[in-house]
């Protein structure tokens, strides 16, 4: 009788083990609780960032400064899609030894973690007049939640896909795409929310952020980054209603939460016309700023613009870094950017409060940014070079490196010169208003490492180029990096020292490394081209 | 490309100049197919402009402006001048305000278009049109004529070459040729790789341009023959020309016209020179009809 008692309990014991564990692994996917929980199970990578904050700075440890002469490439998987002239700029996200891809072109796929070989694949069928979408037809990556993908479309969609077989849940049209609009980012997934935001900048177009309903589908609210006529903001513009309708600000890279103040935190784009400025006076809010929105509401709580009146498309779509920090003795909750104009900023996140603003790249337009925030300009471009239009970075997202207390970025040294013109009113058709002369025999790129505290510069890496790649840091004291002439390289996230180099054959472009545990290995992934390739060691302790 | 964008797209392009230039009324003898709206849009500024009224002139004259082989504005320099002010506002973002390219994102520097014997009016109004598949650059929707004008406007500024007949002896030049430059440049079947190829030479630089590079040849190197001396861990100097460099290996061909490549961290030193390793001609070694006739030599035909 004893031993029946406790053969059934163990029974019970293992029925609900394997409920657990089929319930934690092979079904259901994700919760809002596992996306809070960012990495602290570093088995998965299950957000763009990996967490919400947007550090992209991993637990693990099992590859090292020591031991890192011994990565090595474990698989490849090839997309057959290709963007030249830009890059494979997703983020793969990694559940259960499952990898949940896009690519270029809107392709989509389900991998095996284990050998890089496909469970489904997916290709949107996508119209022959694209606009926005036709010259930048990238994709960052999907969003997860529990047995759903999300993943916007060159056409301005969002789309949701069973994640076990890759076929369509629902899809919705977040705006019209033949006006100009397009979709790139990876949706943020919140607590029963999809957050998306929309490309096309560049159009007659207004940006907006979205709230959708991941089962139904249903937008739950909208948030329009240029003002309507009389709203907060709109004294910023001119009072014609035509220029606010088309005004830009699009919302195209995917932002940060801090579920403690309910907020999201996104970065806003360029005005538009790029560089035409005569019919839009004013600072022209809330472009080329940070948005602090409600995630329950949507509602605006605060702004902060980096670059007011902007002439030269430097779009502030960057992922807000939020991290607790010390400063100036006591313990503040902020949020960093790296800004295409060229300036490190520290912000506090509650409020929005300026707290520093300094140059990282050599060239800029401000000499300062002054007590107030507000940039002192002292190059309208008059004097010479200022960044071009790509900026002293851009999206591809930066690290931050706790402890050492390191913002590391890919930044641009470039040199642009300006010329704008009256452009002509054509909905539908890019509408930069002007061009740009840039100097290429004089550009080149860095990895950069800045003290958070006072924004200088700690150690430097240059490339040859001007380069695009993104950065992600591990505790074991690695920084992973990719540049335009295709290198996959580790640094010591001290010294700056290169550590360990990967030609991978095409540049990277847009992406950043993610990092995971599988079968007791450490994994690193990039994709580049048209190539993803994950390294692990080959012979861990 | 739906019906209703290319009828907006069309009243917007070209029916509306007339409207600002001319009677409306002229509008119907256009003999366009497609039935448009005029009544609904407003009349924008780039409407009343020159160019708008100029584009409306042009296509007036032109008998026909849809899907032809032959470029029906060729000859007529108000279509460059128009296809300038478009390339302006839709094409020089990407391929650089100079329409020389930008390499960073892979477009391609389009003053060199007409330099590839593949290329033609017909070749670049296709590309405009449907764009390069598995690129960033798109397909355009834009009016057939629009197209023309941009494709006028590429022929505009492409390389021209040198347009005279220059006065020299080519078979002394040929001579000339085979005894100063055809151990590094190559003419036809005939001579070296370390400079650039001069087959088609006189069809993409000027006169001056060439005169130039032979005078002073340091004076502006393009990328892909720029020197650089290495020196090797055993100290052995390479002299070469820098064909590809990254942040850990370097690219060249060397003098002898092998291609080298080397890890930077198998290197003593990498020393970019500034001063090319062609030798400079002056008059004294070259003289000015010796010049014209390598000159005349490499003009004549193939």
């Amino acid at each position: 009788m004893k031993n029946k008692i406790k053969h059934s309990n163990l029974l019970v014991c293992s029925c609900l083990l394997f409920t657990f564990a089929a319930f934690g692994q092979s079904g259901n996917g994700p919760s809002y609780e596992d996306l809070l929980n960012g990495f602290t199970d570093p088995s998965r990578w299950l957000t763009y960032s990996g967490d919400y904050s947007g550090k992209r700075h991993s637990p693990l440890k099992q590859i090292t400064p020591d031991n890192i002469d011994e990565l090595r490439s474990i698989w490849t998987f090839q997309s057959g899609t290709t963007t030249r002239g830009r890059g494979w700029e997703g983020t793969p996200l990694l559940d259960d030894g499952v990898l949940y891809v896009t690519g270029s072109n809107n392709y989509a796929w389900a991998l095996d973690a284990r050998t890089g070989r496909s469970f489904w694949e997916y290709r949107r069928n996508l119209p022959d007049d694209l606009t926005y979408g036709a010259s930048a037809p990238v994709n960052r990556g999907f969003g997860m939640l529990g047995n759903q993908l999300f993943m916007v479309t060159l056409d301005a969609h969002l789309m949701s896909f069973d994640r076990r077989t890759g076929e369509v849940l629902w899809e919705r049209e977040l705006a019209d795409y033949q006006i100009g609009y397009s979709a790139t980012l990876a949706p943020l997934i919140l607590d029963n929310k999809v957050i998306v935001g929309i490309s096309g900048g560049e159009y007659q177009t207004r940006g907006f952020i979205d709230a959708f309903d991941p089962v139904s589908g249903e937008r739950i609210w909208r948030f329009n980054t240029i003002p309507g006529p009389g709203e907060p903001g709109s004294e910023t513009w001119p009072e014609d209603p035509q220029v606010l309708a088309q005004g830009g600000g699009g919302t195209w890279m995917n932002g940060s939460f801090d579920p403690d103040l309910n907020l999201i935190y996104w970065g806003v784009g360029n005005p538009n016309p790029d560089y035409y400025d005569e019919n839009r006076p004013g600072d022209n809010l809330y472009t080329d700023s940070i948005v602090a929105l409600d995630a329950d509401s949507g509602e605006l709580r605060w702004h902060y613009q980096f670059t007011p009146h902007d002439v030269n498309d430097w779009d502030s779509n960057h992922m807000p870094v939020l991290a607790n920090i010390e400063w100036q003795g006591e313990s503040r909750r902020v949020v960093m950017v790296g800004n295409r104009n060229g300036f490190f900023y520290v912000l506090d996140r509650v409020t929005g409060e300026f707290l520093l603003g300094e140059p990282f790249t050599a060239t800029t337009w401000a000499r300062e940014i002054g007590d107030d925030g507000r940039p002192i300009v002292v190059n309208d471009g008059s004097l010479g070079c200022l960044p071009d239009p790509w900026g002293s970075t851009n999206f591809y997202p930066p690290t931050f490196f706790p402890g050492l207390d390191l913002f590391i970025l890919t930044a641009r040294e470039t040199c642009a010169t300006y010329v704008p013109e009256e452009p002509a009113d054509t909905r539908g058709q890019s509408n930069f208003g002007g061009t740009v002369f840039i100097d290429t025999e004089v550009g080149y790129g860095a990895l950069r490492a800045l003290d958070v505290h006072t924004g200088q510069l700690e150690w430097e890496f240059r490339y040859p180029s001007p380069t695009f790649g993104g950065v992600m840091s591990t505790a074991s004291g690695l920084v992973f990096a990719g540049d335009h002439e295709g290198n996959f390289m580790a640094f010591d996230a001290e010294s700056g020292e290169n550590l360990w180099h990967y030609q991978t054959g095409s540049r990277i472009w847009g992406a950043a490394a993610i990092t995971y545990m599988l079968d007791g290995l450490q994994y690193v992934m990039i994709p580049s081209g048209t190539t993803l390739t994950a390294f692990a060691l080959r012979n861990p302790d | 490309m739906s019906t209703y964008k290319a009828s907006f797209t069309y009243f917007r392009y070209i029916l509306a100049p007339f409207s600002v230039c001319y009677d409306p009324s002229s509008v119907h003898t256009m003999g366009l197919k497609r039935k448009v709206e005029i009544s609904s849009y407003r009349l924008h500024s780039y409407l009343a402009s020159k160019n708008f009224c100029l584009m409306a002139a042009i296509l007036f004259f032109s008998q026909s402006v849809t899907g032809q082989e032959l470029n029906p504005l060729d000859g007529d320099p108000r279509a460059a001048r128009v296809g300038g002010s478009i390339f302006s506002a839709q094409c020089a973002t990407c391929h650089g305000a100079d329409a020389k390219g930008i390499d960073s994102i892979d477009a391609p520097d389009l003053t060199l278009l007409y330099t590839n014997s593949g290329t033609s009016d017909e070749s670049v109004f296709s590309t405009i049109r449907n764009g390069v598949s598995g690129s960033i650059m798109p397909a355009h929707t834009f009016p057939d004529a629009e197209i023309w004008m941009l494709v006028s406007y590429l022929r505009s500024i492409g390389l021209s070459g040198i347009s005279t007949v220059v006065d020299g002896n080519p078979e002394t030049g040929e001579l000339l040729f085979l005894q100063n430059c055809s151990t590094c440049h190559r003419r036809g079947d005939q001579g070296g790789a370390l400079g650039p190829n001069l087959s088609r030479i006189t069809q993409v630089r000027s006169l001056e341009a060439l005169i130039n590079s032979v005078r002073s040849p340091s004076a502006a190197i393009a990328r892909g023959y720029k020197p650089v001396l290495v020196t090797t861990e055993d100290n052995e100097q390479v002299q070469g020309v820098i064909k590809r460099e990254d942040a850990f290996s370097i690219q060249i061909m060397d003098t002898d016209q092998y291609l080298r490549g080397f890890s930077k961290s198998s290197l003593r030193e990498i020393a970019y020179e500034q001063q090319s390793w062609m030798p400079v001609f002056s008059e004294t070694e070259l003289t000015n009809q010796e010049l014209n006739n390598i000159i005349s030599f490499l003009q004549s035909s193939l």
